[in-house]
Order: C-alpha cells, then structure tokens, then sequence
C-alpha cells in the first residue's frame, strides 16, 4: 500500500470537495420550499420539478435538447466508426495527417468554431432558420470522441482475429459482422453516449447556431440565470444532471470510464 | 523494401515442411503469401494444379495457427472451432459431431463453453489447432505457434502437433526460428536467410551438407575451415590449408587453386592421443566445464580457432599444443 | 480496392473540411472584409479591422484582461491540480477507478449548471459567506467580478489540467525515483529532479489546454460576471448576437487566437531546454 502525506491527502480530499460541490448543491436547492435560493433549503418541496413542467419554454427546450443530442450520437457514430476503421485497419500513409484532421474539432476553441460556423452557414448557406446547422455543428464537434473510442477499441482487439477468420472461410464483410463488429460495439456505443452527452450540455455551438425562437435545454437555463433566480433553475440543473450522469453510469458498466483518454 | 525474393518450392501433399531462419529472414511473409494474407508482387502460388494467387484467402480452404492463437475473444470454445465449420456450410448435428471429435483429438473435452481468457496458454493453443483442422483443410499453416508457451510445454506439443500432421496426412508448412524445433518435426525443412531460400533438404541433409555458411552456423555448432583447393574428384576435395592438409566432401565442381571454406562439427573432431596419427596440431586458448563434456577452443596455425569437445576422462589439460583428428568424411565443403 | 475503403473515411472527411476548415478559413478572409451594420459585410477588403484592434486601447485592454484571467486560472489550476494528479497516478487504492471518475465526471456535467452551482455558492448569502458569517467573516463580495469568475474558471478547467499530466506520471517508471533515492537525494530533491522533469510533457499539454479553454471561455464570465467582466470572448459574442458588424467581430476574434496562439508557442520554446530528451 503507497504512502501518502497524510497532508496531501486532506489537500486532495479538499480539491475534490471543490470539484463536486457547485454540482452537488444543485440538488439540495432544487427541492427548496422556499423562493430564493438559500442553503439550508427551507422545507422540501417539488414545486419547482412542478414549475419546469409547466413552463413551455423548458419543456420544449428539454425534448429540443434529448432530440438533437440522440440524432447527433447516431449521426457522429456512423460518421465516424468507418473513419476509424479505416485509419486503424488499412491507412498506410498521411497517417498523422488524417488523425490531426479527425481530432481538429476537439482541438480548437469551441468559440472559434462557434463564430466560423455561424457565418459559414449564413454566408454559404440559408442561414440558421433550421436545425440543421445546429445539428453539423454538434456533430462536428463530436466526431473527435467517437473516432477516440472506436479507434482505442480497435487497438484492444486481440491480434490477428480478423485474418484468423478469413483464413477459416469469412469474406470481408462476414468477418466484420461476426468478428470486429462485436469486439469494437462497446466503443462504438461509448463513443456515441459520449456524443450525445456532449451535445445535450453543448452551449458555445448551440448559441450561436440555434434557430431564432428555440432554445436548448443548456441555453434555456443560460438565459434564465442572467435574469432570475430561482430554484427552477436548481430543478432544470438536476433533471439534467440526471440525465448525463444516468448515460456516464451506463458507459462505466458497458466499457468503464478508465477507457475514456484523450 | 523487399522482404522475400526468389522464393521456388514444391511441397509434397501430406508433407511436413518448416520454413527455417532468423526473424526477418521472411519465412512469416512467404507463409502469409501461401495463406493468402499477403499479395505477392511476382510469381504464382499453386494448390496442387489450381493457382490460387490472386484467389482470396477465404476461398483457398486452409487452416492456420497464428502465433498469437487469434482465438475469438468474445465466442466459447465450441463457437471458435465451429465458426469455420459455419462457414463453409457445416451446421447442426453435423458440426456437433465433428467439433466434438475435434475436441477429443486435442485432449480438450469439456471445456467447450468456457471463453479463451479462462484457458491457460496451452489450452488455448489448442483451441487454435483444432480450430484450424475441424473443416479438414487442403493446407496447414503454423507460424511460430509454440513460440509463446514455456519450454517444457513446447516440448510436448511439438510431438503432439507432429503426430496429429501425420495421423491427419495434412500437407503442412511450418514456421519457426528455432533449429531443433524444425530439426524435430519435419519432413524437409527450407532454411531461409534475409529474404532468399539457402538450403531445401531433409533434416540429416541440412545438418551434414549445409549449402552455405550461414546455414552451417544456425544449425548446430560449426568450425570454419579455410583454405586452397589442391584437387577436387568424385565428390571429394583436397584442401591445403595453413595448419595442414585434409579432405572433405562436395557436391559441385571446385576449380584447383581456389579459395574455399569447409565446414566440420566440433563431433566430427577428436583430440587425438599421441598414438593416434593426427591430422594437424593446435593450441588450446581455452577450455570450459559443460557437465559432460570439455569444450576446448583451440587456435590453429592461421588463427582460426575451433571447437572441439572431449569426454572427462580422456580430457587434456587446459593447456599446451594438442593433435586434432578431423573424421573427414564429415567435413564438408561450403558454397 | 483502395478508392472502395476511402469512401469509409470519406464523410467524416468531408464534414471535417467543409464544416471546419473552410468555416475557419472563412473567418480569415472576413476578418479582412469591411463591417457593415446592415449586412453580413461591405464590399471590399481592408486591415481597417486589425488597426483599429491593436490602437484601440479598449481593445488592447479586453485583450490583457482576458490574458491576464488565462493565465490565473492556468497557475491556479497548475497549483491545485498536480499533487491531485500524482496521486491519481501512483495511488494504487482500490478507490482508484472512483477517483479517475470523480475527475472526469464534472466535465460530463455541463458548464452552465456548473456556473449555477458557483452562483448558489458565491452569492452574497450564499453558502460561503455563511460559512464565513459564522466565524464572524464577510460577507465578501464574491461574484459579478473577477474573484467569482476566476474560480468558476479554475472549477470547470481543473480536469483538463490534471488528466494529462496524470497520464505523464503515470508513464515514469517509479523506479526512477527509488534509484535517485539509493543515490543520495532526498525525497523532495528526488522530487525536483527526476520526477518533474520527466513528467513535463504532461505538465506541458495541461498548461496549453487550459490556457487556450480559459481564454475562450464565454459562458463563465458571462454568469459569474454579471455583466461587470467582460472579455474578449464575451465581447465579441454579444456583438455576433446584438448586430453585425460581423467583420470586426472576426478580427477580435482572431486576434485574441493569435495571441493565444503566440504565448502557447512561445511557452513551448521555453519548455523546449527542460524536455530536451524527455519527450
């Protein structure tokens, strides 16, 4: 058993404490009786869950937000699982060059990217009238993490089971339906939660790229802790958090998160 | 870069032949060409009269031992051995029977629904073979197979594998880097350096009459013997070397007066005892213990230093000028 | 054969250069386009733009400030972060799984309800200064300046500064260590002169991450701020929003990327005499 300082260990207790309590308060203030937002909560009470139901503004943020994030985690998976597939399996040369290209979105400032697509599509396109452009926007930025998983699930396959199949008799496509396929799903699924959720937090992209007159569920609650507050944003916060911390639970049993690098 | 060049070679069907070498030599990419893994720039590869060259490696019906077995992590051992069996159209009962008896030719029975991970090394390697041999291929392929298992294991299996090639009749090609290995299990071995064949022969062939030097050195111990070809006929050569002169064996026309080498086993020499007409005398620079034997190192005349070894009792001392006997027809003249 | 498996890559290809590059090359080219408030642009092209950026001391100041926040935040998180992620590496706990999840879920949760959470924390009655209103302190001021927005910053930018360099100590062999040991150093020594050199790359890639996120970040200071912090990035996304005038709007942005981009570089030169056979 390693040794540490016994002061190094309350350090690190106390940066964790950091790390966890903003996200941690949030969902002690969401059942606070009272109007403003206090700690300790005065009283439990679920009426401000009541409050975001009955907003249509949250609400349709909220199934605006799921909607998307889903369509971008399929979209970003097929997108980019061939990608991987061809720079582990068969790219040869310009190797560094295509993983740079693949990785790009992650690598720039989201704000950067944010702008440029903004005026991408309204200079070359018809503008951000649709959710299209949200959507290539999202992706965009997604694409990066699902060909990290997919190509890390790559690696991590035992070596030579594809020829091993070809030799006993699998053509090309035979052998990725019975043999890489199942020992890269756990990547490819990993890689798309990990989409989704980014998409469903996403803020930089979606402002400037939303639709006039819609919202994300992110932007939504943005806008409203600009003018007021309340615990409906503490109850907003905790939905969400539920959602994202239901699919990081579930990629920790299907893959675990230690194979998340970046 | 080219990895194999000039690769010429005929396997007789139910043969057992290794592919020889040092890693690089290109014996894994000649076997990967015959697999079909690996397209070749030049040449053809026939299965009997068919040429297969540009046919897929799915259709040439082979079965192949990868050295890292390759076995499918994520399918028990009965859906490893089946799924070439699926393949190539053999389901149900029948696929059963011929797993099960697949199984029992291995010594694996009972372990069918266990996953690979749940399988030692030998076990695995087993899976491996008998994954490659259920849907009787034309062809078996191995390469390095035993390279992963400890050496007792690796003893075991290499009489295992070759008593199942020979109970199966299935034309084989083997690739290994170890000599004894090869030595041990095959019909004819191809002993291959830096991409080019140097040698095809039977085992006692390779061992006696290696065709170059370096065959000569990755098979067993050898002594290099230089020197100028005084006369040369009927298979015989005379050489005259610095330190004396003797005979050895050859299989081409030598010109007299050329510069050659021979090759002779540290066992095709004895330190001679007074008595014994010698053919030529040395130094002794060294001497080491080996259990059974001496081994001596001994300097000739023009500085080469041989081996020899000799039995405890006969033993000379560690030093001094001794008399070496070359059992000439053992010696044998190098390309 | 080979033209069949490049259509595999092919659509992520093409979404990445279509909708990342070209967009970015875009933003180069309409930063030397005249502003116009009526239009996307004016016809014309011009390095009005950047003159008026680098003379316009409200500009230069935007830019020192926001700077200036990078670099807190990248210090702050150095501090903070790397006994955190020493022990991340060598610990061998079996809460060690835990822990790498308690790094990496925070950046899972979404920044804007990370910002709520330091709003409830901060604010005047906030968590804090009743902690601190019971040990007879406060109540300070600690948001709607840049006290809030710094920390707000260091919160959501810690996990990028500790994973890499968790990973870079991770990869020395802890043998290195014990070797200087049976040499003569003393731990902290050992420390200094084995250890920290060795996992500078990781130190490297935290400190360029976090710098560059923390410099674009807009949300942050945005509700920490309250209106009274403005950055670069606060600044020319509201302008993006509010109006057009989108030219000028690139060319800060663009500016403040340069920049950034400058110190980064200029930050790997110096590096370059530490990790001279390091990396």
């Amino acid at each position: 058993m390693r040794r540490f300082p016994k002061v190094l260990l309350f350090y690190i207790a106390g940066v964790y404490a950091f790390l966890f309590l903003p996200i941690a308060i949030v969902i002690p203030m969401s059942l606070n009786a009272g109007e403003y937002l206090t700690f300790p909560p005065q009283g439990l009470s679920l009426r401000w869950y009541v409050a975001f139901l009955n907003s249509e503004q949250f609400t349709s943020a909220f199934v605006r937000s799921v909607g998307v994030a889903f369509a971008v985690a399929i979209l970003a998976s097929a997108i980019a699982t061939p990608a991987a597939l061809f720079y582990v399996r068969y790219m040869r040369s310009g190797r560094e060059k295509f993983r740079l290209t693949m990785l790009a979105p992650m690598l720039l400032p989201e704000v950067l990217t944010s702008i440029a697509l903004l005026f991408f599509f309204n200079q070359l396109f018809f503008g951000t009238g649709t959710l299209a452009p949200l959507v290539i926007g999202h992706i965009v930025i997604t694409i990066p993490f699902v060909f990290l998983t997919v190509t890390s699930a790559l690696y991590n396959m035992p070596a030579g089971v594809e020829e091993a199949a070809r030799t006993m008799g699998a053509g090309a496509w035979i052998a990725f339906r019975r043999v890489t396929f199942p020992l890269i799903k756990s990547g490819i699924v990993t890689g798309a939660m990990l989409a989704f959720i980014m998409s469903f937090d996403n803020v930089n992209i979606s402002l400037l790229l939303k639709p006039l007159g819609t919202s994300t569920l992110p932007i939504q609650l943005f806008d409203y802790l600009r003018y007021d507050f309340d615990p409906t944003a503490a109850a907003v916060s905790t939905i969400s958090l539920s959602l994202t911390l239901t699919v990081v639970f579930l990629i920790d049993r299907i893959y675990g998160l230690r194979a998340v690098r970046f | 870069m080219t990895a194999v060049q000039g690769v010429d070679l005929d396997v007789a069907e139910g043969e057992f032949v290794s592919l020889l070498g040092p890693s690089g030599c290109g014996k894994t990419t000649t076997l990967r060409c015959v697999a079909g893994l690996e397209e070749p720039s030049g040449g053809r590869i026939l299965f009997g009269e068919r040429d297969v060259t540009r046919l897929p490696s799915e259709h040439r019906m082979i079965g192949m031992v990868f050295q890292s077995y390759a076995l499918f992590p994520h399918m028990t051992v009965r859906e490893n051995i089946g799924f070439g069996l699926e393949m190539r159209g053999v389901r149900g009962g029948d696929a059963d029977k011929r797993i099960a008896q697949v199984l029992d030719t291995v010594q694996l029975n009972g372990l069918e629904e266990r996953y690979p991970r749940a399988l030692s090394g030998g076990q695995q390697q087993r899976v491996a073979l008998a994954r490659a041999v259920v849907a009787e291929p034309q062809l078996l392929l191995l390469d390095e197979p035993l390279a992963n298992l400890d050496a007792k294991l690796r003893d075991e299996m290499r009489f295992f594998i070759r008593s199942l090639q020979q109970r199966l009749g299935i034309t084989t090609l083997y690739v290994t880097h170890d000599q004894s290995e090869s030595m041990i299990m095959s019909d004819r071995i191809v002993v291959m350096f830096g991409g080019r064949i140097h040698q095809i022969g039977d085992p006692e062939d390779i061992y006696n009459r290696p065709a170059s030097a370096e065959v000569a050195n990755f098979i067993g111990q050898a002594n290099m013997l230089k020197g100028k070809v005084v006369e040369a006929r009927d298979g015989v050569a005379t050489i005259e070397a610095a330190w004396g002169r003797f005979t050895c064996g050859t299989s081409r026309p030598v010109a007299a007066g050329s510069v050659v080498t021979a090759m002779v086993r540290p066992e095709a020499l004895r330190l001679a005892n007074g008595a014994d007409r010698s053919d030529f005398t040395g130094r002794i620079v060294a001497r080491h213990f080996l259990g059974n034997v001496f081994d001596y190192r001994i300097a000739l005349a023009d500085g080469t230093v041989i081996s020899v070894q000799a039995m405890g009792g006969n033993a000379p001392p560690a030093e001094g000028q001794v008399s070496v006997k070359i059992d000439q027809e053992k010696a044998w003249l190098l390309q | 054969m080979r033209l069949r498996l490049w259509s595999f890559a092919l659509p992520a290809l093409l979404i990445v250069v279509l909708f990342l590059i070209v967009p970015y090359l875009n933003i180069v080219l309409m930063s030397f386009r005249n502003p116009s408030p009526t239009a996307i642009y004016a016809p014309g092209f011009t390095i009005q733009n950047y003159v008026r950026v680098l003379t316009d001391s409200l500009y230069l100041g935007l830019l020192k400030d926001t700077l200036l926040y990078a670099l807190a935040t990248t210090s702050i998180c150095l501090a903070v972060g790397f006994p955190v992620a020493f022990h991340l590496a060598r610990t061998d706990s079996r809460w060690r799984g835990l822990l790498y999840a308690g790094v990496l879920s925070p950046l899972l949760t979404g920044v804007v309800i990370r910002c709520f959470g330091w709003i409830v924390l901060l604010a005047n009655n906030g968590l804090i200064n009743q902690l601190l209103g019971l040990a007879g302190l406060g109540p300070y001021r600690l948001m709607y300046n840049p006290i809030g927005v710094t920390i707000a910053l260091v919160h959501v930018f810690l996990p990028f500064m500790i994973l890499p360099i968790m990973n870079a100590i991770q990869s020395v062999d802890p043998r290195l260590g014990e070797a200087a040991r049976t040499l003569g150093a003393s731990g902290p020594r050992a420390f200094v002169r084995v250890l920290l050199p060795l996992s500078m790359p990781g130190i490297q890639s935290g400190v360029i991450l976090v710098f560059v996120l923390s410099a674009s970040a807009y949300i942050i200071p945005m509700l920490l701020g309250g209106g009274q912090v403005s950055t670069m990035p606060t600044v020319v996304v509201q302008q993006l929003m509010g109006g057009l005038l989108w030219p000028f709007g690139a060319t800060l942005a663009l500016v403040l990327s340069l920049s950034v981009l400058v110190l980064v570089a200029l930050f790997g030169v110096l590096n370059r005499r530490v990790m001279r056979g390091v990396a």
